[in-house]
């Protein structure tokens, strides 16, 4: 047979089948265009039950709001200060490779040894801050505190320690950063199985304590010596993206993890004492809150402090400023680790070092000390200390103090470092910046103006490089004179405070060719003579100087220059330096004059201040030039100076040309445009802040200082006061405090025009033109007609009423007004925002609800917030709102212990914690305490014991306490064993809900868990209301019927009165009063009682004694122990520890010594069933067998009684009498017997008759009244009248 | 051993209260020397004392120490506790010497206040209870404290000489102050007032309120001025009728004005139609300076506003009063300053 194929299945494509396959396989895909199931099948859907329906909704609702969160205003910086990641182990599992790595991964540099947080830029807006922390707990608990990540490192192939488990619950009371497990040694793993059961008992465990789910890394193994890269890069990621949640004590106080100290006490105190008190400056990031100048802080481990001073400084790890690309380039993989040597550029106050690494870096040097470079230095000088402090405001070296300290202050601190010392001896290049000193305040801006001008304009990046190029040849200059001439070293220095002090205002130094050129050139020559033959070269370079500033007018920040409070300053400043006349000061008097001219020009049209700027370049330019031109053949001496100054006056000299002839070429062209629109500005600001009204409020406070000042001057002889001119003094002291403001030229109010001068203010007067209703509703009507209008937004300006349209149109011939245009078109966008704010609040009506109207407003608050300061120059904003978290700050601070510095280690963290408001104060803190359940012990009453509470650690004495159902906080002796109790201890005010935790000894390694206690702050408190019981007993001496007399309670009548109508109490619980004092023995009293006491009676009477907490704060001053000991602290010791270490054993009383109970053996006799009970009793219960009289012991054995032949035969007789006796009385009973039977048959025979004989006698009786009625029935039968018969 | 808060110190005793306020809010010892040290009768005033008896009482902990002649003062403030207190003002300033002070107070105690103070209600030195009551709790309210328990009444009224007033206030606590941003003041709608009398003919009420009225209808029909006439033991312990007006703008502001009969014994009787045309007449001055803040309340508002969360507070204020301007020198104790921008 031939097998021919079939034929295929053919699918069909179309028809009624096809369709439904079709959609059928849409639907799998869940593209079908098929109504949801809701209408498909709406009895499904439909209502059943309502009151499922009405539960259903409301737990929905419920879990809605159980999401919700109180909403907070946004105050998240704009530029976030870096992440703190903590690194946390137990030693040896890699803590620090781990870190190396992370460091290697982002940035590409290997640290071999770090010292110290390490910051980081690890992406395009994340810095982190990584900073390891060992197993000492003072480091575990600071920092904790900061952290923001947790890296707790745990060495798989031990498993969990103690440490891990110690810093989890650190966390947990100090608000709980993010935290991540990493599983490092698991390559020491032979067999996967085993490692997977490790992995996966290391996790769960994990997440019991953190939270299920937690992320906890493995690193599998290491690669010569470090983690796998593919492990490493993919840990960073993790930390780059990962989020974090604000901790309410972190975002409620500012804080600063500091990763950079330096020493700024004057060398010359402690030369004379090593111990003296120093002053410091602290670097780092600003975390947290707010920070105000003058503020408390505390620095865990050192203790409380002032804030001397604070300024913020150019960011040394900046995040990039351009977020174009994907990735950073290898130039913005920035790293900042100051401890560890790496920086790369430090700033300071007003210098910058740039370290450029280079190959004579040795580490060993810079442990050289101040004192040290003092010596040295003064080796090298050639000329005398008296000299040096003759002249004045001047540095000895540039690492060494200013020695007219005062001046120098006042200029602004000019503090050298000591890292440059080290780095002048090694070679390494630092360069200094020239900016003057409230350019460097103002801080990076400037920075930002100069690159901004290098990018665009090659002249002025020639002429900035060649800048800041003069700056380090100056400063090589004046190594080398030091090495040949004292002087000319001092002098340089000395142009170099000036110049930072110049306020090199820009736009008008015209006075330099009409007033003081020729002061100048006087001074000059003064200067030149005092100066002998350097000073040839000396005004070389301030010649040249001066022309710089001259030829950069654009470059410079003419900010701070307005503020008349700085101007003022610099004033005095100036005058005071004018009289030891240098030769500088011209260049500053007249910028000074300039400014002051600037502020009575102000008036002028911008235009017209442009056009004299411009002028005053011109005209300026040439002098100094030729000057310097002068001088060039002598400049040319010094090889490196002149080439470097030759390219300058290249440069200026184009500049002069193309100003002269103002030849418009594209660089000029921007200069000066730039040149106008700062002056344009400065003129702005000017006009804006009217420094007026600020110096009036708050410029009146040196006033009144002075005054004081004056005052104490005014005592003659120490006695005796001059009491003239208080009058005025007095009277502004001793005012009238009222609050009330009175009218003193009061207005006429009858006359119209003082009339209508208010009338507006009154809904009845004229409205502005936004408000109007009717202009309102005719704006409405064209607004709804036509919206092409409100696009253009033209319309509305030629709407605006015509008397402002004239006031508009002036305004804009007169001047180019931006603010004109600025405000038509702020006016157009107000005007398309409120339509919006309409249209949605219009559409979105029904789905308001009030937590969204909270959170919006909230979020309009942090707009308005960031409004606020957003145009503002940081440097006028800090003033306002403090400094702000991201900012790098440097922070000074007074009166450190010295040992902080001697000691300094930078491997422990240094953190300043801003304290709020009472939070520097001492009181009474009251907590709900609970020990902490692994904890092996309890804790005692008035036992010292450390806590960690806020920022800060200490060691006080806590009393603990439970509360009574009644509110009585009764003291406790020791702690309970797993409830909560009350502690209250005299320690530092801490916010109430603050976490804390104690520990017993921060010294030394314990063997077991170290925490001994948590929980949290409850209340603050000046007074304490901790009671103990006291029982007062007393002793009846004599009882009534009720009443008694009781004694030996009190001492005194008058205790007695105090405790008149108390109850009291005997032991056996009859309850009484005390009535009244007795007279006769001294403390008795009378009582009375529910019922007659017994003279055994003891009486006693409750009471409560206040215990007062002992006032004992112990800083832990952990970090000033020496390096190395730093894990060693220890306070003040418990009474066990003392008397272990003193060897003294407790006395204790007998009595209360427990002895082992001695209880007696209770004897039970046998149980006795009588025989007739026995008897009774079912066979069941019956006694079975009777316990055999056991063998009388021998005790029990009576004596055997031997008697007398006589005493026996009287014994025998009496026997016999006895036996003869008994026989007789048996025989007697015998017969009795007999006797009585008969005499009872007798009896009974007698009995039967009897009754008998009484039956018969009843039988006839019972016969007679039978006859008898029988009769009478008869009778009755016959009638009455037989009857009577 | 605990460091304590750096301590201030001042001369004088001008802004007593305001040093001693706002060293109790922010928990730093002030001292005080050369209080009216140079003069006849040197020393704390009786009035003084009692301020600092009442600080005493609605804190906890607070530690006062006042030197034999009373020209020095050192004063270490406790915990503001709050709670039910009263208290006898000296009659030598109003009750509204003492109220100023707790308005800036009660919101940060630790229990909610309930004092009665017992005085002088109204004077012509200070601000009086019933201004404070018409414009301060408004301001507060809109700072966020508000509720039922907010209130402040007048149960009493006393005038000077005699005194008698008795005034109970209460005020919620409130950890956090929302920020304000008044800056539009808004037109005043409407004029309210209170013309009172006590132990005078109650006639004296009606003729006050009619010679207001005849200066103020000019610029507003919607005026009511309400009599007050207190008799028995309510109307304190002397004679003596004044007026207090406040105007009410559209935005919420209040600006008052107000003045008191001269007391008995001080002075010339004064008219009342002299007293209600004056007073209106203050209070058009009142409207002339502007602001969001009444004249009064200026020194409270910015106060109030440094308290608060760190978020920015902008008020239109009118002229500084001269209280208003030494605030600035107490309030370094907050290393607070303000943004002064003038209005055109």
């Amino acid at each position: 047979m031939e097998t021919k194929d079939p034929k295929k299945h053919r699918k069909k494509n179309s028809g009624p089948k096809a369709e439904k396959k079709k959609k059928r396989h849409l639907q799998a895909l869940q593209l079908g265009d098929e109504e949801d199931a809701r209408k498909r099948n709406p009895k499904a859907f439909a209502v059943q039950s309502a009151v499922r329906m009405a539960r259903s909704f409301h737990r929905t609702q419920d879990l809605k709001t159980k999401k919700h969160h109180i909403p907070v205003v946004d105050r998240t910086p704009v530029e976030p200060p870096p992440i703190v990641v903590v690194v946390m182990g137990p030693p040896k599992v890699g803590k620090s490779t781990l870190i190396q790595c992370l460091i290697r991964n982002f940035t590409r540099q290997k640290l071999t040894e770090i010292r110290g947080p390490v910051t980081i830029v690890s992406g395009k807006k994340r810095r982190l801050t990584i900073i390891e922390c060992g197993c000492d707990i003072n480091m575990m608990i600071d920092l904790a505190k900061v952290a923001d990540l947790a890296l707790m490192l745990i060495d798989a192939s031990f498993g969990f320690e103690m440490e891990t488990f110690e810093f989890l619950n650190i966390c947990q009371v100090h608000g709980f950063p993010k935290i991540m497990g990493v599983l490092t040694h698991l390559d020491s793993f032979k067999y996967n199985k085993q490692l997977k059961k490790t992995k996966k008992r290391l996790k769960h465990r994990f997440w019991t304590e953190v939270y299920p789910g937690a992320k906890l890394f493995y690193l599998s193994g290491m690669v010569h010596g470090e983690y796998q890269n593919q492990e490493i890069h993919n840990l960073g990621r993790f930390i780059t993206v990962m989020k974090f949640r604000p901790l309410t004590w972190q975002t409620s106080h500012p804080y600063i993890l500091a990763d950079r100290m330096e020493d700024l006490t004057n060398p010359e105190d402690i030369r004379t004492n090593i111990k003296c008190d120093r002053k410091v400056s602290l670097y780092g990031y600003l975390r947290g809150g707010h920070l105000k100048n003058k503020s408390q802080i505390h620095i865990p481990g050192v203790g409380d402090f002032v804030v001397s001073d604070v300024s913020f400084l150019p960011d040394p790890c900046a995040l990039p400023e351009q977020q174009k690309k994907r990735c950073l380039n290898e130039k913005e993989k920035l790293v900042y680790a100051p401890f560890s040597g790496v920086g790369g550029v430090l700033y300071d106050k007003d210098a910058v070092y740039v370290d450029l690494g280079g190959s004579h870096g040795f580490q060993e040097s810079e442990e050289v000390r101040p004192t040290h470079e003092l010596v040295q230095s003064l080796i090298s000088t050639h000329s005398t200390i008296d000299a040096k402090m003759a002249s004045s405001r001047v540095t000895l070296f540039s690492d060494s103090k200013p020695l007219g300290s005062e001046d120098i202050d006042n200029q602004g601190l000019w503090m050298p470092k000591e890292e440059k010392q080290v780095d002048l001896k090694t070679g390494r290049v630092r360069r200094k910046a020239i900016f003057g000193d409230e350019e460097d305040e103002s801080g990076d801006s400037d920075d930002e103006d100069n690159k901004e001008m290098s990018e665009g304009d090659r002249l002025e990046n020639s002429s900035s490089d060649d800048e800041t190029e003069e700056g380090e040849d100056a400063e090589m200059t004046g190594k080398q004179y030091m090495s040949g001439k004292g002087i000319k070293r001092q002098k340089l220095e000395m142009e170099e405070d000036i110049e930072v002090d110049l306020p090199a205002f820009a736009d008008s130094d015209d006075d330099l060719e009409r007033s003081s050129v020729e002061e100048a050139t006087e001074e000059d020559d003064e200067s030149i003579e005092e100066e002998d033959s350097t000073a040839e070269e000396e005004r070389d370079i301030l010649e040249s100087k001066a022309v710089r500033e001259g030829g950069k007018p654009g470059l410079l920040q003419t900010n701070d220059l307005s503020d008349s409070l700085n101007l003022e300053k610099s004033l005095t400043m100036k005058k005071a330096t004018l009289t030891t006349s240098d030769s500088g000061h011209c260049t500053a008097e007249e910028a000074f004059a300039s400014e002051d001219e600037s502020e009575e020009n102000s008036s002028l049209s911008t235009e017209e201040e442009d056009s004299e700027n411009e002028e005053v370049i011109r005209k300026k330019f040439p002098k100094p030039s030729q000057v310097v031109s002068s001088q060039k053949l002598v400049s040319e001496s010094l090889i490196d100076e002149t080439s470097d100054i030759e390219d300058l006056l290249r440069e200026e000299e184009d500049y002069k040309e193309e100003n002269n002839y103002s030849t418009e070429t594209s660089g000029a062209l921007k200069w000066k445009e730039d040149l106008s629109r700062k002056a344009a500005e400065a003129f702005l600001r000017q006009q804006q802040t009217t420094p007026n009204l600020r110096k009036l409020i708050y410029g009146t406070v040196t006033e009144d200082n002075e005054e004081e000042d004056g005052d104490t001057k005014e005592e003659l002889g120490g006695l005796f006061r001059v009491s003239q001119s208080a009058s005025e003094c007095k009277h502004k002291a001793d005012s009238l405090d009222c609050s009330r403001f009175h009218v003193e030229v009061p207005h006429d109010w009858d006359l119209e025009e003082v009339m209508n001068s208010i009338r507006d203010c009154f809904v009845t007067g004229k409205w502005e033109e936004d408000k109007d209703a009717a202009k309102i509703l005719a704006e409405d009507e064209e607004l709804y007609g036509d919206f092409e209008d409100l696009e253009t937004g033209d319309v509305h300006k030629g709407k605006s009423g015509p008397d402002t349209q004239v006031e508009d149109v002036e305004e804009e011939v007169k001047e180019i007004d931006p603010n004109a245009e600025e405000s038509a078109k702020k006016k157009h966008l107000d005007k398309k925002r409120k339509l919006k704010e309409m249209f949605d609040a219009e559409y979105d009506e029904g789905e308001n609800t009030y937590f969204d109207d909270l959170k919006g407003e909230m979020q309009k608050q942090a707009q308005l917030n960031r409004a606020e300061f957003e145009d503002q120059d940081d440097e006028a904003r800090v003033q306002y709102e403090g400094f702000r978290p991201g900012m790098y700050v440097r922070i000074e601070i007074e009166n450190v212990p010295c040992e902080f510095v001697l000691n300094f280690d930078p491997h422990y963290p240094v953190i300043l914690g801003g304290l709020g408001n009472s939070e520097g104060n001492v009181g009474y803190v009251q907590m709900r305490l609970k020990k902490h359940r692994w904890y092996k012990k309890i804790l005692k009453s008035r036992d010292p014991v450390i806590f960690s509470v806020g920022w800060r650690r200490f060691q006080t004495i806590p009393l603990y306490y439970i509360e009574d159902h009644n509110g009585r906080q009764r003291l406790l002796k020791y702690t309970p064993q797993h409830m909560h109790c009350g502690a209250t201890f005299w320690g530092p005010i801490t916010p109430q809900g603050t976490g804390f935790l104690a520990i017993q000894s921060v010294s030394g390694i314990m063997a077991d868990f170290r925490i001994a206690a948590t929980g949290v702050v409850l209340d603050l408190d000046k007074s304490i209301k901790i009671v103990k019981k006291l029982k007062l007993t007393g002793f009846p001496y004599k009882i009534f019927k009720n009443t008694s007399f009781i004694k030996g309670m009190f001492n005194s009548a008058l205790e007695v009165a105090k405790f008149e109508g108390a109850v009291i109490r005997t032991v056996s619980g009859i309850r009484g009063q005390i009535k009244k004092a007795l007279r006769a023995p001294e403390g008795a009293f009378r009582a009375t009682f529910e019922d007659k006491l017994l003279m055994s009676d003891i009486v006693f009477m409750r009471t409560w004694y206040p215990v007062s907490v002992p006032a004992f704060y112990n800083p832990v001053t952990s970090l000033l122990k020496p390096a190395g000991e730093k894990d060693t602290w220890s306070g003040m010791r418990t009474t066990g520890q003392l008397r272990l270490s003193h060897g003294i054993k407790l006395k204790a009383s007998k009595d209360s010594l427990y002895k082992p109970v001695v209880r007696q053996k209770k004897h039970f006799n046998s149980l006795h069933i009588p025989k007739a009970l026995q008897k009774a009793l079912p066979f069941k219960s019956k006694p079975k067998t009777q316990a055999k009289a056991g063998k009388i012991p021998k005790d029990r054995l009576r004596p055997a009684v031997i008697r007398e032949p006589h005493e026996r035969k009287i014994l025998a007789l009496l026997d016999a009498l006895s036996t003869v006796h008994s026989e007789k009385m048996k025989k007697a009973k015998e017969q009795r017997h007999l006797h009585n039977k008969e005499h009872f048959k007798v009896k009974q025979k007698e009995e039967e008759e009897k009754l008998k004989r009484q039956k018969d006698l009843r039988k006839k009786l019972y016969r007679i009244q039978g006859q008898k009625e029988r009769r009478n029935q008869k009778s009755s039968l016959k009638g009455p009248g037989e009857q009577l018969k | 051993m605990a460091t304590q808060a750096h301590s201030l110190s001042y001369a004088g005793c001008n802004f007593l209260r305001q040093r001693l306020v706002l060293s109790t809010l922010s928990g730093r010892p002030v001292k005080i020397r050369k209080i009216r040290a140079r003069d006849d009768n040197p020393g704390l005033r009786d009035f003084e004392a009692s301020f600092i008896r009442l600080l005493d009482k609605i804190t906890n902990g607070s530690r006062i120490e006042i030197n034999q002649t009373g020209t020095t003062l050192y004063y270490q403030p406790g915990l503001l506790y709050g709670g039910s207190v009263e208290h006898d003002c000296s009659i030598l300033r109003s009750i509204g010497y003492y109220l100023e002070s707790l308005l800036c107070l009660a919101p940060f105690m630790k229990h909610p206040l309930r004092i009665v103070l017992r005085g002088v209600t109204n004077d012509q030195v200070d601000p009086s209870v019933d201004v404070l009551k018409a414009t301060a709790l408004p301001l507060l309210k809109q700072f966020g404290i508000d509720g039922e328990s907010f209130e402040l009444k007048i149960v009493r009224r006393g005038m000077l000489p005699g005194g008698g007033g008795e005034v109970l206030f209460s005020c919620p606590v409130r950890k956090v102050l929302k920020p304000i941003q008044l800056t539009d003041p808004g037109k005043i709608r409407r004029i309210r007032g209170m013309a009172y009398s006590v132990r005078v003919s109650p006639q004296m009420a009606n003729r006050i309120v009619d010679s207001a009225r005849s200066i103020l209808n000019k610029f507003i029909p919607d005026i009511y001025i309400y009599t007050d006439h207190m008799k028995g033991v309510n109307a304190g312990r002397s004679p003596g009728f004044g007026l207090w007006l406040v105007a009410e703008t559209t935005n919420g502001t209040f600006l008052s004005a107000e003045l008191v009969s001269n007391h008995q014994g001080q002075g010339a009787a004064v008219l009342p139609e002299d007293l209600g045309r004056n007073c209106a007449k203050l209070l058009l001055e009142e409207i002339h300076r502007g602001g969001c803040v009444d004249s009064t309340n200026q020194s409270l508002a910015l106060l109030l506003m440094t308290l608060g969360q760190q978020d920015v507070s902008k008020v239109l204020l009118g002229p500084l009063s001269p209280y208003t301007f030494s605030k600035k020198d107490c309030l370094f104790v907050q290393e607070a300053k303000f943004i002064v921008t003038p209005l055109d």
